[in-house]
Formats: structure tokens, C-alpha cells, sequence
């Protein structure tokens, strides 16, 4: 790992214990040896009230690659997670988080978390990352509403 | 079709005659195409008169050389491709001559210009097309323009204590700042820039999408540094408009071809005739399917050909690699135990897996032969299935490729000879270019042989042009190879001496191969060789 990638995590982890946006908690997790790995955190995202998200703290796995801030950080939800931009993998598309779109080193670990949030009740349609919801959400909305209160129920606060 | 590699080397003088134009079908020099062939030499030499390089007037001469061999089947109404190589960095500095043209409609920075062009994929007109309806947008979009002013200056900043926020490292005393107010450090935009330099995309801040000029880009990351975008993304351009432009396919060879009348190139397969162009390192090849030339064939047999060999490559290696045939009934044979004494599975026949004789008369020698090995390629192609009629048309092809791979080391060796020549015995370079002339003959001949293969492959065997073809082909052979080991020669004044002989087979293996292209277009136009997949 580079001593810039590990630096500015350091500095992440700092501003994010120092103020972080109410209902969510980001950390990073433990190596085999008991030390904290940077480069891997773990996150809650808390869908927003007044939407069909709200009852639901959604965890993330947030991976830092060795490039990183030139590199995106790349966020996974447990597999199988159902929203129409969420590949069956669990990985976000979200146009922050994508290198050749409108990822900046600047971005920092609080807009991800904010991003993320926003994209759980506005999902694209135009790039669907998985076949049921975005099937669901074109076509019959209602039950799209249905399948993701079930899951909100999955993951209550 | 017209040679003529156009060296731009001093652009500053051609402004008048050579125009980059992107995208535009449309304004193709119309005067270059159908005209008698006298003036239209003229027409496209015209550019090069004020070389004082020699190298230049050779390839001129070489080129009108050639018209005649051109002239044996091509008349009026035949097409003629014009063509312009370049570089990379000749296309930029077209951009840049461009520039200045459209610098007035714009009233901009050439640098803000850049960007806007980049963005735009070089296309002028799109760019032209949006500028002239939303300005203001464009401005924006391209970022070159903030949404909301605030009153911040660009450029590099200095400071005794400065916070960086990407490497959240303090005490930085350099940094750099755009009109959005986003400040980072020096070292954090150098290491930024340095990855995007080879994408070719405008690069922004690494807050916001506010665009960093090629200026700004040279300032960060040192001067020169602009460049290497501007090649990244003028290669991205190329690889987009791959109609208009191509890529030599040669190894290390970084010319790119630009047709100016591409509407011709739709023209050449009805005459059985392909694209050919030729890059200013002498690489010929085929503009329409980017493979290096392969007459006698055309891009169908090429096409065809390459697909097949790909399909069955694979497999053939294999068969080519691990097995014999059976002497007698041609079953192919995998060795699988270490004794040399093989008996076919299918015929019972029992031979030597070294010299593929038959054992008896072999004697006791089950771990070694002491015979040679009979040469496969003397006598006549069995022809029984289609498989073994391919496998024995696609080993000569690949023997060709091989030995044509070996000439490209040759022509190296070759170059040191003329620089031991000039040396040693003190003549003048002119002197010396039968050399590579000769080189050049012998390895366009056995590119020749190469795709010949191919069309033999394809046609039909009973029909009489076919055997003249075939006839032919063994004329160019044997004209190759007696040029190939004549360009073994090692000793100097033995090369001196020989000059003559080696002009004399030069010329005659060019006529072989010109003899042997005609004979393969003959069969292509009347039909007895017809391309297709199996």
C-alpha cells in the first residue's frame, strides 16, 4: 500500500469520527491479526425518511485499492441486494464511483456515504445493473414498492 | 492507384495544399481521381519538389518506377486511391495550423479551444454546431467556464503552510489552483496527471470537472507533458475514425495513412484489386482490411483465409507439432512411446518415425536413424481430403511468414552492411542503395509468395490458368530464393563487385512478382478462384 493511499485513509477515518451525516456509522475492519485494515471498512447506509428505504440500515463493504485516491474505492452491498443499479455482486454503479466517469481524488468517504443514500430512493433506469428490480421498477412499480419494504423489513435499524 | 507517400516533414510550407479534414466525406479532392495519370503525378508531387532529401526523391522515383507496372492493367476508370502518412505528432501540428483558422469564430484561448476539441472528439463541425446555438453551455460542459464565479485565480500557488486534501499531508509549499476555488498540492496533481496523460481525455480538477488546459498541464506536471495527451488522444481519434485513417500494421512502425478520396476505396473490389498503401517506412499494406499486402489475393481471399487459418490453426499446430503421417495410407500418427519403430494402426504398415521409411532394410536402429530425413515438400501436393490439401497449403504459407520474418532480420544485417561499406571502402550512399532496394524486392516478393499460397488454395485445381499460376509461382520462388542467398554474402568488396548481379535479380524477382499478382488477378476476375468458408 502507498504511503498517499494510507495517509489520506487515516485522514478519512479522522474526519469521518469527527462528523458524520445522523443514522449512518462507517469503520474499518480488523485483519486476521487483530490490527485495522484501511483498505476495507464496513458501512451502514440508513435509507432515507419518507421513502420507501426508511426502516432500513443497509450495510456496504467499502474496498480502498492500493491507487487510491487516483482510484475509486468500490462499494458492495451483500449479494443479491435488490436495487436496479446494483449488480447481482452486490457492487454499486454509481457514476461517483467510477474512475472513467465522475471520480475525483477529492471525493471524500462522507459524499460516498450521501451518494450511496441518494441512490437507494432515485434509482437510474438508464443503467440497470440487474435484471428483477430494474424489470420491476419499468414496468410494474407496485411490485418494486413491495419487494423493497420486504427487504427494508430485512434490514431494520 | 497513385504511390505517393507524402512526407509532411515541414508542414509550415504545405499549409495551402494539405488540410486535415475530420469527418467530412463529402470534400474529397475530386481532382485527384480519374484524371490522366502524367498530370496527376504532377498533381500529388507537387508538395514535394522542395525536398532536398534524398531519401525523398528515391521514393519518388521508386514510385514512378512502378507506374508502368501500374499502367499493365490499370487505365482510366480504374480507381486510384490518394493518400497522405503522417504521424501522430504531424496530425497534431495539422490541428494546430487548423487552429488558426477557427481561432476567430471562436475568440477564445487556443488552449480553451483545445479542450473544447477534445471533448468533441476533433470534430470541428459537431463542436462548430453546438458553439454557434448554446456558447454558453459548451463553455460549461467542456469545463472552461464555472457555474457560479468566485473570484478565485488559476495557476500555481505558493504558501509556507499549505493543507493538501487528497494526501491530508500539511506543510506543502506548493500547490495549484483552479477558478473553482479546489487547491491541492503540487506533488498529489503531478501524480494525478501522470495517470491520465496516456487515456487522451480531458483532464479536470480533481475536485470538479473544471478542465486543465494543455498550459496548465505543462506548469504541473513540466513542460512537454501536454504533448503526451495530445498524442494519447489523437491516437483515441484515429482508432474512432479508422475509416478515414489506419495504422501501419507493422511492428514498431507508428505511421498513419489518410485517405483523402475514401469514397473510392468502395471501388476496388470490382476490379479484383485491393487498397494498397504504402507508409513512409516502405510498409505496403492493405488499407481496406489493414493486413500487409496480399496480392495475388484480394481482401476476399485474405478474409477468408486469415478466418480459416484462425479456425483451424490451433487444431493444425497440434496435428503439425505431435504427429506423422503414415507413409502409406496418410493417417496422421501421435507417438506416444519412445521406440522409433512405428506400425500404423490403419494399415498395418510398419515404418521409422525418424525417416519415415519403410523398417524393413532399417536394421536394428530402434532408438536412432541414421538416414535423413526425405525432404516433404519436393513432388506433388496429394490433394485427397480437403484437411490435408489445406495443411499442405497453410505449411507453405506459415514457411513463407516465417522466412519473410527472417528477411526483416536480413534487411537489418543489410543496413549494417551499407554502413561497413560506406566505411571500409569509402563510397557514397547513393552508391550503396542497391542494397536495400534489393531487400525491399526480396521481401515484397516473398509477401507475394506468401498470399499466393491462399489463392492456389481456393482455386480450381483442373483449370489450365491455374497451372500457369502455379508455374508461376515456382518462377518467383526460385527468383526469391536465388536473391535471398545472394544477400548472404558477407565480404564487402564480394558485395561491390557483384552489384550488377544483384541489381539483375532484384529486377527479376520484381518482375516474377508482378507477373505472378497478374496471374492471380486473372483468376480471381474470371472466377476460377472463388473464396469461400467451408
Amino acid at each position: 500500500m502507498s504511503s498517499l493511499c494510507l495517509q489520506r485513509l487515516q485522514e478519512e477515518r479522522k474526519k469521518w469520527r469527527k462528523d458524520h451525516p445522523f443514522g449512518f456509522f462507517a469503520k474499518p475492519t480488523k485483519k486476521a491479526d487483530g490490527s485495522m485494515n484501511l483498505q476495507k471498512w464496513e458501512a451502514g447506509i440508513p435509507g432515507k425518511e419518507g421513502t420507501l428505504w426508511k426502516d432500513g440500515v443497509y450495510p456496504v463493504v467499502i474496498e480502498y485499492p492500493d491507487d487510491y485516491p487516483s482510484k475509486p474505492p468500490k462499494v458492495k452491498f451483500p449479494a443479491g441486494f435488490y436495487h436496479p443499479n446494483i449488480y447481482p455482486s452486490g457492487t454499486v454503479c454509481l457514476s461517483i464511483l467510477n474512475e472513467d466517469q465522475d471520480w475525483r481524488p477529492a471525493i471524500t468517504l462522507k459524499q460516498i456515504a450521501l451518494g450511496i443514500q441518494d441512490l437507494l430512493n432515485s434509482p437510474n433506469p438508464d443503467s440497470p445493473a440487474q435484471e428483477p428490480a430494474w424489470r420491476a421498477f419499468s414496468k410494474n412499480r407496485k411490485e418494486y414498492e413491495r419487494n423493497v419494504i420486504e427487504q427494508a423489513k430485512e434490514y431494520t435499524k | 492507384m497513385v504511390y505517393s507517400a507524402k512526407m509532411l516533414n515541414d508542414l509550415s510550407g504545405d499549409e495551402d495544399s494539405v488540410e486535415l479534414e475530420f469527418e467530412s466525406d463529402s470534400e474529397f479532392n475530386d481532382d485527384e481521381y480519374g484524371e490522366g495519370s502524367d498530370t496527376s503525378d504532377e498533381l500529388l508531387y507537387k508538395n514535394d519538389k522542395k525536398k532536398t532529401d534524398y531519401l525523398d526523391s528515391i521514393n519518388q522515383k521508386e514510385s514512378l518506377d512502378r507506374k508502368p507496372l501500374e499502367n499493365g492493367y490499370e487505365n482510366d476508370g480504374v480507381p486510384r486511391l490518394t493518400y497522405n502518412c503522417l504521424t501522430t505528432d504531424q496530425i497534431y501540428d495539422l490541428v494546430l495550423l487548423r487552429l488558426d483558422r477557427i481561432q476567430p469564430i471562436f475568440d477564445c484561448p487556443y488552449g480553451d479551444i483545445i479542450v473544447m476539441l477534445q471533448k468533441y472528439g476533433w470534430s470541428e463541425e459537431r463542436l462548430l454546431e453546438d458553439w454557434t446555438e448554446f456558447e454558453d453551455k459548451v463553455l460549461i460542459s467542456c469545463g472552461l467556464k464555472v457555474a457560479k464565479q468566485i473570484g478565485c485565480s488559476r495557476g500555481l500557488q505558493n504558501h509556507p503552510d499549505f493543507l493538501c486534501h487528497i494526501c491530508c499531508e500539511s506543510n506543502k509549499r506548493k500547490s495549484f489552483r483552479l477558478e473553482c476555488g479546489h487547491e491541492y498540492c503540487l506533488e498529489c496533481y503531478q501524480h494525478y496527471i501522470k495517470d491520465k496523460l496516456l487515456e487522451g481525455k480531458v483532464i479536470t480538477c480533481m475536485g470538479c470537472s473544471l478542465a486543465l488546459k494543455n498550459c496548465d498541464i505543462d506548469a504541473i506536471a513540466g513542460e512537454n507533458s501536454s504533448q503526451v495527451l495530445m498524442r494519447s488522444s489523437i491516437k483515441g481519434f484515429i482508432q474512432k475514425h479508422s475509416n478515414h485513417y489506419k495504422w501501419c500494421p507493422f511492428v514498431d512502425c507508428n505511421c498513419v495513412i489518410q485517405v483523402n478520396n475514401i469514397s473510392t476505396l468502395s471501388e476496388f473490389p470490382r476490379f479484383h484489386l485491393s487498397p494498397y498503401v504504402v507508409c513512409k517506412n516502405h510498409h505496403r499494406f492493405c488499407f481496406k482490411c489493414g493486413l500487409e499486402s496480399h496480392a495475388p489475393g484480394d481482401c476476399q481471399v485474405a478474409e477468408v483465409w486469415v478466418k480459416m487459418a484462425q479456425m483451424e490453426s490451433a487444431n493444425l499446430n497440434w496435428v503439425l507439432k505431435n504427429t506423422k503421417e503414415c507413409p502409406k495410407c496418410g493417417v496422421n500418427i501421435e507417438k506416444n512411446g519412445g521406440c522409433n519403430h512405428m506400425t500404423c494402426q490403419s494399415c498395418d504398415y510398419e515404418f521409422c518415425w525418424i525417416c519415415e521409411l519403410c523398417w524393413k532394410g532399417h536394421g536394428g536402429g530402434y532408438y536412432e536413424c541414421t538416414r535423413f530425413k526425405k525432404d516433404e515438400n519436393n513432388g506433388a501436393p496429394e490433394t485427397k481430403n480437403s484437411l490435408r490439401k489445406y495443411t499442405f497449403y497453410y505449411k507453405l504459407f506459415s514457411e513463407h511468414e516465417n522466412s519473410a520474418k527472417l528477411d526483416w532480420a536480413l534487411g537489418l544485417a543489410v543496413e549494417q552492411k551499407v554502413k561497413a561499406l560506406q566505411e571500409n571502402i569509402g563510397l557514397s550512399w547513393i552508391e550503396t542503395q542497391f542494397l536495400p532496394e534489393s531487400i525491399r524486392a526480396l521481401i515484397e516478393g516473398r509477401t507475394t509468395l506468401k498470399w499466393s499460397f491462399p489463392v492456389a488454395f481456393y482455386s480450381d485445381p483442373s483449370h489450365n490458368l491455374t497451372k500457369i499460376f502455379v508455374d508461376n509461382q515456382a518462377l518467383l520462388v526460385g527468383a526469391v530464393e536465388s536473391l535471398s542467398q545472394l544477400l548472404q554474402v558477407k565480404e564487402p568488396q564480394d558485395i561491390i563487385n557483384r552489384k550488377l548481379e544483384f541489381f539483375n535479380k532484384a529486377k527479376f524477382v520484381e518482375s516474377r512478382n508482378k507477373a505472378l499478382s497478374e496471374c492471380g488477378r486473372d483468376l480471381l476476375c474470371k472466377g476460377i478462384c472463388i473464396a469461400r468458408t467451408t
